[in-house]
């Protein structure tokens, strides 16, 4: 496991280097110059080579890619083109609203989805295993924003129950208000994510629930609630952990539209806002540090996964 | 010059004496909450923060030596004088005393001299730079005297010094921070979401009627529509669509009201290429939209028809809607005359943003009337600049243009639309150089009708102005001129 | 029961795809005309009202079935197809280049299908519907091969597996016999998901302006203007929405009725 652990670090250290030329050289094949974002109409041309040099955009390109990399080599993620303000101090403030809003929206989907997966998959036969999954079925079905949009008309609007958007000035320091501001968006993202989450983990109980080591547990002699607690949920966790970790990281990412119909100040209005004005400093620190915390938790859930099914172990050491 | 300057402050007593009654029952320790789609992206106006930071800071932040009223008109501000040599090359301005930034340093000619060059200088990205171009020397005799040498007259120098925000001198590097002398300083900043302002004790002129004002800003209207629905701001400040008025409408909580906007919506065509390069063809293309019809798409019954490039709110406007009026009849034989019988195809370069994509299909929709095929392109903002506004490579595209008194675009042949009537330039550089502020307006009025004939672009429609508020606050700009937002007479019960 | 999930599926589908097939030859009226007046409530004339310039709504929403139809098939072979593919090799592969290949598909996952989707429109000179295809289905190849690979290490680390090997079974028979039927189930649910994903993929990319441009007005894009007219005409953004959640529901419940037919055991368990 020790083995493992080193080779499985070194990868990812090598992915984010990756993925760092590889953001580095995409983002220069988009058209429109990133000085664009400092002009208005009636900019003459020496404003424009003056935009340029601010920007570096005028350098040739290896010359702009080893400035990128040397200062990613002393974490310095660069300034942003068009505010000037640092790019890695703001990405800490944004995730001081998008970390919350993600880990709130992903916890509260496990608590919905597990305990309903795993009782609509045993109870399928009756009418609330029934229903339950019919309901799992609509709510993939729809948007994530479309949710959004009906909570804030309904629940903001009609009823003034709650704030329709925004993140209050003081942020975390307003603890109450911040809180209020997030339990919408939370609600939305939960909603839409622990249907998804519930048909996974009812097809991982359906499938542990076939499985031959259950009959066999079963037929050493073993209850059949002993013999799921004992095999099955260690079994059945094991796609179920691929899963989350695909969702959790799916769920930061997909933050960018939540927080659009939520006007708030997170990481994703920060990257849509970054790649709207080809604010390449933004854009590149965004994604390097949301592809980091997604190689992070794909990073767990294998380790996860080892530790819970040996044999995934076993195929890689027998070879 | 003089009699002027003593209207001026007599209109800005009788608004002083107006704003008086109604502040009886106005909580002055209120905080004012702004709602606006205009983030600034950075705080320096030189600095390419985008039409935010005017908003933001215009006249309550940073002051100017002139100020553009909401009426159109320009006052003196931290100008007391101003006096204009015979020949017209050598302005004197004398600075008010007393007037201190909101560091606490006081306010001198080198600050002024500081901040014009500010704008002027090499790095600078104001879009402004240009109209200062006029200037020779900046000299500074004493600490109350700015003079001005100008290579060439300039009537609009005190117009254009309504943009230049005067800053101190040692503030160095304000993109982050400001130092100003206006009558609210900055409390708080917090990058896409809010800036906080609060007013300035030590402010020279009269005190403003709240304590301070809050912007909180939204990438989509819906959300800022909510946002004043649901009481978590008191104002927006430009509405984007009719459509969500409704809502504002059938209730007593809420006051609509309409100014007169600068935004135009125009079909620039590339005229240097064929079929643009034609006048006909422009013509044709012109007399085929029924703006009319458009404008109610857009903005139901407000906003205005444009039959020139002119709004109201500059002095050289007049009614040119029937040149080219609603006429598909004409614009075929027009195109007929000109070569294209069966009309042409071409492609549309189309800003992704609102409205531009509606518009884009309802034009793509009437041309199809007289045969003329549009092939709808959707560009970002950056494509936009880069393709059409610097390399000019496009047959015609979409776009507002917000500025006031900007018909001098036309006068310049290396604008993005390469326009080029040698007549326009002349009447265009001349009305600069006019004497008096009839004249200039004499020539403009000329230039624009030659533009207007030769249909230089397709111009749309005028935006509206809406601003939606609360009842319990009042005393706010309508017009909002060049995006500004005057804070200083805003109340709120 | 089983084949209750599996009609109601097939009905939904199918009255999508029949619209989808009727506006390529009939629409109730010219989607750019304006033939009523603006934001009209619904009426019989005008189903679901009409828009912002008074075109009829119901014929946009019949449109919008088929570019999501159209978004939607070619997202999920392109990804199902790709991804199966990549999948299978990593699980097969050596140490070094299932490393890889897991390194580059988590990337891939992490980069969001905003700039993907943002990437590929700019390399193709304008968005499209190939261009939401590629990006949609480059990013859902990503997560279909990420399962595929675990899923089949689990197959392969099954006992009758090497037993199979010790028989002397090819890898490629391996595959054929072993591993395509025995992951298929799940697989086939991750595809049906991420198809309906895809329909809401790119109603999102739509949503925040990056989707295919007009006329081809998709859902997504329907929503997005309408949202801002929610309290004046609700059905503006109800009518996409219902119409989007009808087919993801219905190709949902077609692949879960399928898969209850291919794998008649767990029906039974």
């Amino acid at each position: 496991m020790g083995r493992y652990l080193l080779r499985r670090t070194f990868v990812l250290a090598l992915s984010l280097i990756a993925a760092g030329l590889v953001l580095f050289v995409l983002l220069r094949l988009l058209p429109g110059d990133p000085s664009a974002a400092l002009l208005s109409v009636g900019a003459d041309e020496a404003q424009i080579a003056a935009a340029r040099e601010q920007v570096g955009s005028d350098l040739p390109i290896w010359m702009q890619l080893g400035k990128f990399l040397s200062d990613l080599a002393r974490f310095d993620l660069g300034k942003s083109f068009v505010s000037g303000a640092p790019v890695l101090p703001e990405i800490m403030t944004r995730l001081s609203v998008t970390l919350p809003l993600t880990v709130a929206s992903f916890l509260l989907a496990i608590v919905i989805a597990v305990p309903l997966g795993i009782v609509s998959a045993l109870r399928a036969d009756r009418w609330y295993g029934g229903l339950l999954s019919a309901v799992s079925q609509l709510g993939i079905a729809v948007p994530v924003f479309w949710i959004g949009i009906l909570l804030i008309w309904i629940v903001a609007v009609k009823f003034r129950l709650l704030p329709a958007s925004g993140f209050p000035m003081k942020g975390w320091e307003d603890a109450a208000g911040a809180f209020r501001a997030l339990i919408l968006p939370v609600v939305t993202i939960a909603l839409v994510m622990s249907a998804s989450l519930m048909r996974y983990v009812r097809s991982a109980t359906f499938d542990v629930l076939g499985a031959d080591y259950l009959r066999n547990a079963r037929a050493l002699g073993a209850s059949f609630p002993q013999a799921l607690i004992r095999h099955g949920i260690r079994n059945g966790a094991v796609p179920v952990i691929s899963i989350l970790g695909i969702e959790l990281a799916s769920t930061l990412l997909g933050a960018v539209v939540v927080e659009r119909v939520f006007a708030l100040p997170g990481l994703g209005s920060m990257l849509l806002l970054g790649i709207q004005q080809r604010d390449y400093p933004t854009v590149q620190g965004v994604l390097l540090v949301s592809t980091l915390m997604v190689l992070l938790i794909g990073f767990l859930a294998d380790v996860i996964q080892r530790l819970i099914d040996p044999r995934l172990r076993e195929t890689v050491a027998g070879r | 010059m003089s009699t002027k300057r003593f209207t001026a402050q007599i209109l800005g007593l009788a608004s002083a004496a107006l704003l008086a009654a109604t502040v009886a029952q106005a909580d002055p320790a209120a905080v004012i909450r702004v709602g606006s789609l205009y983030e600034p992206q950075n705080l320096d106006n030189t600095a390419g923060a985008g039409q935010g930071i005017n908003e933001a800071f215009n006249d309550n932040v940073y002051e100017a030596l002139f100020r553009l009223n909401d009426d159109g008109t320009v006052a003196p501000v931290l100008a007391e004088k101003h006096d204009v040599s015979a020949d017209g090359l050598t302005h004197t301005f004398t600075l008010k005393s007393g007037v201190t930034f909101h560091s606490g340093e006081p306010l001198t000619a080198a600050d002024v001299k500081y901040s014009i060059e500010r704008v002027t200088a090499e790095t600078s990205k104001s879009s402004r730079k240009k109209s200062l171009s006029a200037i020779e020397a900046i000299e500074t005799p004493d600490d109350k005297t700015v003079v001005i040498k100008l290579k060439s007259k300039s009537i609009s120098l005190p117009y254009n010094l309504s943009y230049v925000w005067v800053v101190n001198d040692a503030a160095g590097d304000i993109t982050g921070k400001e130092d100003g002398t206006g009558p609210y300083k900055l409390a708080d900043w917090k990058r896409g979401s809010a800036l906080s302002l609060e007013a300035s004790d030590a402010y020279w002129g009269d005190k403003p009627a709240n304590a301070g004002a809050m912007f909180s800003y939204f990438t989509e209207a819906a959300a800022l529509n909510n946002a004043l629905l649901t009481d978590a701001v008191d104002i927006i400040t430009s509405v984007q669509s009719p459509d969500a008025l409704a809502q504002f409408e059938d209730t007593s909580a809420f006051k609509i009201s309409e100014g007169k906007s600068t935004t135009k919506q125009i079909m620039a065509y590339n005229d240097r290429v064929a079929p643009f390069d034609n006048v006909k063809v422009r013509k044709a293309l012109a007399r085929t939209v029924d703006k009319k019809m458009l404008l109610s798409a857009i903005w139901g019954d407000r906003g205005m028809v444009l039959g020139s490039f002119v709004p109201p709110t500059d002095a050289w406007y007049e009614d040119l809607t029937s040149v080219d009026a609603y006429d598909p009849e004409s614009a075929k034989a027009l195109l007929a005359e000109a070569g294209f019988p069966e009309g042409f195809t071409f492609t549309l370069e189309t800003p992704n943003y609102d409205p531009h994509p509606i518009t884009a299909e309802f034009l793509k929709a009437e041309l199809a009337k007289v045969g003329v095929t549009v092939n709808i392109h959707v560009i970002t903002a950056n494509e936009w600049y880069t393709k059409v506004y610097q390399a000019k490579d496009f047959q015609a595209t979409l776009q507002e243009h917000v500025n006031h008194r900007d018909v001098g675009f036309y006068g310049n042949p290396d604008f993005y639309w390469g326009y080029n009537n040698p007549q326009v330039t002349e009447l265009v550089a001349s009305a600069e150089a006019s004497d008096s502020d009839a004249q200039q307006a004499d020539k403009l009025r000329e230039a624009n009708r030659i533009i207007t004939e030769d249909a230089a672009s397709n111009w749309l429609f005028l935006y509206p102005q809406i601003v939606v508020s609360n009842t319990k606050t009042t005393g706010y700009p309508v017009n909002g001129l060049n995006a500004q937002f005057f804070l200083r007479g805003i109340t709120k019960e | 029961m089983k084949k209750t999930t599996l009609w109601i599926g097939a009905i939904l589908v199918g009255i999508n795809v029949v619209i989808a097939l009727l506006t390529l030859v009939w629409l109730p009226y010219d989607p750019t005309a304006m033939s009523g007046g603006r934001l009209a409530a619904p009426s019989w004339a005008h189903w679901a009202g009409t828009d912002r310039l008074g075109r009829d709504y119901f014929t946009q929403v019949m449109i919008g079935a088929r570019i999501a139809l159209t978004v939607g098939v070619g997202a999920a072979l392109l990804g199902g197809l790709i991804g199966t593919t990549l999948g299978v090799l990593a699980a097969f592969a050596q140490r070094g280049f299932d490393d890889a290949l897991a390194a580059t598909l988590d990337i891939l996952i992490a980069f969001p299908t905003l700039l993907l989707a943002m990437l590929v429109v700019a390399a193709s000179d304008g968005a499209s519907l190939g261009t939401a295809i590629l990006a949609i289905g480059i990013a859902m190849s990503a997560i279909i091969a990420r399962l595929v690979r675990i899923l089949t290490k689990r197959v392969l680390a099954q006992d009758y597996i090497t037993a199979a090997r010790c028989s002397g079974l090819g890898w490629g028979r391996i595959v054929l016999v072993h591993v395509l039927p025995n992951i298929a189930p799940t697989v086939l649910v991750a595809i049906a998901l991420q198809f309906g994903l895809a329909v809401i993929a790119e109603a999102s990319l739509s949503y925040l302006g990056l989707g295919a441009p007009p006329p081809n007005a998709s859902w997504g894009q329907l929503l997005q203007s309408a949202q801002s007219t929610v309290f004046n005409a609700p059905i503006g953004v109800i009518a996409p929405g219902l119409a989007l959640m009808a087919l993801v529901l219905g190709i949902n419940f077609l692949a879960d009725g399928l898969r209850d037919l291919l794998d008649p055991e767990r029906g039974a368990a």
